[in-house]
């Protein structure tokens, strides 16, 4: 790497009020290179971006960012994009109504007579697919497209204003296992074309099979860069949380008691009228076991759990039954009642309300236990009982009263989790309870599960990554198209077989 | 560390100061303990109304028709009195059952049917007016026969004697300090951050102050109106509703997040309801108290007082998309609102003056708090 690098940034320090959010992070990113960015969530990966795409302003952080060896000052999202840095952040900056082709071009669309020439957006936007090598159709509204389609859009996006670095946030959260695999391909075609990288991902695989060099950031500063090559994932981990993980799935076992939850030949359609989506599901799970649920998405995992709560889909025939009682048409607050919580998959459209306390959380669901007679709230036995849940989950916040938009997505998923707690569930429905959240906080996520378990409360853990749910679950579904196979026992099963259940190849064998 | 209060809380304190020095300069007789009395009677059905409004649009929605409620609720109850001849407690109970019915079932519309709160009380607006209309005849309805006097004109014209005024001032001043003192050791023992003891000191002492001098002036009038007494009670009731019961919790979660909300069980849709039914007692009572104000049910009662009350809303920090909002920065809004109008008047400055300035200092209020948010 003797060419001069494409960006630097050397000392960066960034606060926010008393927070610290960097404190000396070294980086180097090479002309041609992906560099992978891992760590935590609160290592710090999202406000170095936001410095490098100007959205943190200059001014207002220490050091040194350079592009191309010259001192880069970006005031401005703007400035970031005329220097050649273009950011793909995780939220996507798309109108869902507007075409490809509009969105593609939605600051600069071509001119004539004062009016936007729709024959050249649409012959621009092709052009513009074309050099990103994305196939899509450019006439498409974006709100017909899926996510990993979307993303490609944004992508396409950055190529069409000639960016010669590409900052990707997480960019395959909410990809399928193929989508991922196209992007990544992407990705190494645009290296060869000579376009840097950034790679921000928790999933090590992914980082391992693209990039060049990986950076760990800790506690906002940067630990170590690796040359991926030469370098094993376990390394990784221990560099991001600082210490050695022996065992990331630390399953006990506790002896199943009598069934707590038993579905029987469910079919489940989206509205009424419509043909049922969930076909033919039927498993059971006893006190004290983990039932895992894959399948990738889309796939109906997502839509069980929510049909089993309560707030999804109309029932054709099959039957729920709850601890022995008939589930069907309760509200989830009769469902929280007779013991079933759901701890859902989208922390922040079902889980949270952004702007509340995290003590607000904790007993919302289950306000009765402290409400005395006369209709009020007992300050003093609430806060004891908060007080429990925020040290047993070991929230890291100043108090009870840290609005929890402002918390790492760990410690956001520990309030969701708390909440679903306190109400004493005898069955948990877990949907992705350690989506987007860190190596640490995913071990006490775990152990969490274990307490229930050993507890003797039935836990359904739904789960898009193979060695959590192999190295979690008791017993594992997989669905596919609202269908499952299985059960499948995790010491006798490859994440291969599962793999292909999930594509519908395990189906195809069982009905031959 | 040293706590310091936030320059956005004080901005609004720092306009309505300037806001009441600048009619104490123009208009003398505005510090007049009878002008000060009168104003507290115009404050009280204008904050009445927009704490009625924070129940609502906590949980994220709007009602757009409690001006017309308030004109149609005072002309029910007026025409029971003064037409049919019926003791006016009954009256007044009546009515506000009517009113309770009636936002009840707009709240389940909302709810229910999913019609957007904007829409719903927009169509009860228009309703509410026609039928206040209809119900006095276009005419003026007295709340009570000349020179007599009922519990429904009273509702304005009483004044407490100074030395009840006063013993109540002196007990609201005390329940003060010892709430706000145990509050403090509470925090204190959970590991919250409080104010330091001079902040905590200060923030009473002005409190205390306001209270007492509120009572003093009034009692160099007539003593302390009733319709305060009144705003007190519906305020400390607001205030525990919305801090203290599981019902108030509901409030904030729905505006929040309503889908997070569904998920961890409240019961959206009684709480909507329930919000609703609350509005339409606060719209009784403020009608009540608005034709009782005017001596006698018009057809201008109660006319855009809605706007009054989102504006007192906005101006006090409540979100207008739900799930903020206090009760005390409510009273403060209303007192910018009600004061303006007050003043305004005083000065004989013309109505459509006073719509403009209103509107003005409404968009002022709301941008400064913008700009200082985003510090």
């Amino acid at each position: 790497m003797s060419e001069q690098p494409r960006l630097t940034t050397r000392a960066l320090h960034k606060r926010f009020g008393g927070v610290i959010a960097l404190k000396g992070v070294d980086f180097e990113l090479a002309p041609g290179e992906v560099h992978a960015l891992c760590g935590e969530n609160g290592a710090g990966k999202s406000t170095l971006i936001k410095l490098l795409g100007g959205i943190h302003p200059f001014g207002g952080y220490e050091g040194e960012i350079t592009v191309e060896g010259k001192r880069a000052e970006f005031k401005t999202p703007g400035d970031a994009d005329a220097a050649g840095i273009a950011v793909i952040f995780q939220e996507l900056a798309l109108i869902p109504e507007m075409t490809v082709a509009e969105n593609l071009l939605l600051a600069h669309a071509p001119i004539r007579g004062g009016l936007i020439d729709w024959n050249a957006v649409y012959q621009r936007a092709r052009e513009i697919l074309n050099e990103a090598e994305i196939d899509l159709d450019p006439t498409a509204t974006v709100e017909s497209l899926g996510i990993g389609q979307r993303q490609l859009v944004e992508i396409a996006k950055a190529i069409g204003k000639k960016s010669k670095v590409l900052i990707l946030d997480e960019p395959t959260a909410a990809l399928t296992d193929q989508e991922v695999k196209a992007l990544l391909a992407l990705v190494k075609r645009y290296k060869a074309a000579g376009i840097s990288c950034i790679y921000i991902s928790h999933k090590l695989d992914e980082v391992f099979a693209v990039s060049d060099r990986i950076t760990v950031l800790r506690d906002g500063s940067s630990i170590i860069t690796l040359d991926a090559s030469k370098t094993r994932e376990s390394e990784v981990i221990k560099h991001m949380v600082g210490r050695d993980i022996e065992d990331l799935f630390p399953r006990r076992k506790s002896e199943p008691g009598k069934p707590l939850l038993r579905v029987k030949d469910l079919y489940v359609a989206k509205k009424s009228g419509e043909q049922p989506f969930l076909q033919n599901i039927d498993f059971e799970v006893r006190a004290g076991e983990v039932l895992g649920i894959g399948g990738l998405m889309g796939a109906g995992r997502t839509e069980l759990l929510m049909h089993m709560f309560g707030v999804w889909g109309v029932r054709h025939s099959g039957s729920v039954e709850l601890d022995g009682e008939q589930v069907k048409g309760q509200t989830p607050q009769q469902l929280l009642d007779k013991g079933m919580a759901l701890v859902s998959e989208d922390r922040k459209r079902h889980g949270l309300i952004l702007s509340a306390s995290i003590g607000f959380h904790l007993t919302l669901s289950k306000l009765a236990s402290v409400t005395q007679s006369n209709g009020l709230i007992n300050d003093a036995l609430e806060h004891n009982i908060e007080e429990k849940l925020f040290k047993s989950l070991r929230i890291k916040a100043r108090d009870l009263e840290t609005v929890v938009g402002t918390l790492s997505g760990g410690n956001q998923q520990k309030v969701v989790l708390g909440k679903a707690l306190h109400t004493g569930p005898k069955v948990l429905l877990l949907d992705e309870p350690t989506r987007g959240i860190d190596v640490g906080a995913k071990i006490e996520v775990y152990e969490l599960i274990n307490r229930m378990t050993a507890e003797g409360k039935a836990v359904i853990l739904v789960s898009s990554e193979l060695p959590e749910l192999l190295g979690m679950s008791d017993r594992i579904y997989i669905l596919h198209e609202g269908k499952a196979s299985g059960p499948f026992k995790p010491s006798e099963v490859t994440q291969e077989r599962l793999l292909a259940a999930a594509m519908g190849k395990e189906r195809e064998k069982q009905a031959s | 560390m040293n706590t310091r209060i936030p320059l956005r809380s004080l901005s609004m304190l720092i306009a309505l100061i300037l806001i009441c020095a600048f009619f104490a300069v123009k208009q003398p007789v505005f510090l007049s303990a009878r002008n000060l009395s009168l104003l507290s009677i115009e404050l009280s059905v204008t904050a009445i109304l927009a704490l009625g409004m924070l129940l609502v649009l906590l949980p994220g929605h709007i009602d757009l028709s409690a001006g017309s409620g308030v004109g149609l609720t005072g002309a029910v109850a007026a025409v029971m009195v003064f037409d049919a001849r019926w003791p006016a407690p009954v009256a007044l109970l009546l009515a506000a059952v009517m009113a309770v019915v009636v936002w009840g079932a707009m709240g389940a519309l909302i709810v229910r049917q999913k019609i957007p709160a904007f829409i719903i009380t927009l169509g009860g607006l228009l309703v509410f007016k026609g039928l206040h209309w209809l119900v006095i005849r276009n005419q003026t309805i007295p709340v009570v026969e000349g020179g007599k006097e009922n519990i429904y004109s009273l509702l304005t014209t009483y004044y407490l004697p100074p030395i009840v005024g006063a013993g109540l001032g002196l007990a609201v001043v005390a329940a003060q300090v010892y709430s706000s003192q145990s509050a403090r050791k509470r925090r204190i023992s959970y590991g919250f951050q409080v104010d330091d003891g001079e902040t905590n000191f200060l923030k009473l002492f002005v409190g205390a102050q306001l209270v007492l001098l509120l009572v003093l002036i009034a009692n160099q009038y007539r003593g302390l109106p009733l319709a305060a007494v009144i705003l007190g009670l519906v305020a400390y009731a607001t205030h525990v509703i919305t801090q203290h019961t599981p019902f108030g919790r509901y409030l904030y979660a729905v505006g929040g997040n309503e889908e997070a909300a569904l998920i961890s069980g409240v019961p959206i849709q009684r709480t909507v309801i329930g919000a609703f039914g609350l509005m339409g007692l606060i719209v009784a009572l403020g009608g009540f108290m608005e034709t009782a104000y005017s001596g006698a049910s018009t057809s201008t009662v109660g006319s855009l007082m809605e706007l009054d009350a989102v504006a007192a809303c906005v101006i006090g920090g409540t979100s207008l998309r739900g799930g903020r909002g206090t009760v005390p920065g409510v009273i403060f809004g209303a007192l910018i609102m009600a004061t303006l109008l007050n003043g305004l008047t005083l000065m004989a400055v013309s109505p459509e003056i006073k719509y403009i300035a209103r509107g003005v200092v409404l968009a002022l209020a709301v941008w400064v708090d913008v700009k200082l948010a985003g510090k």
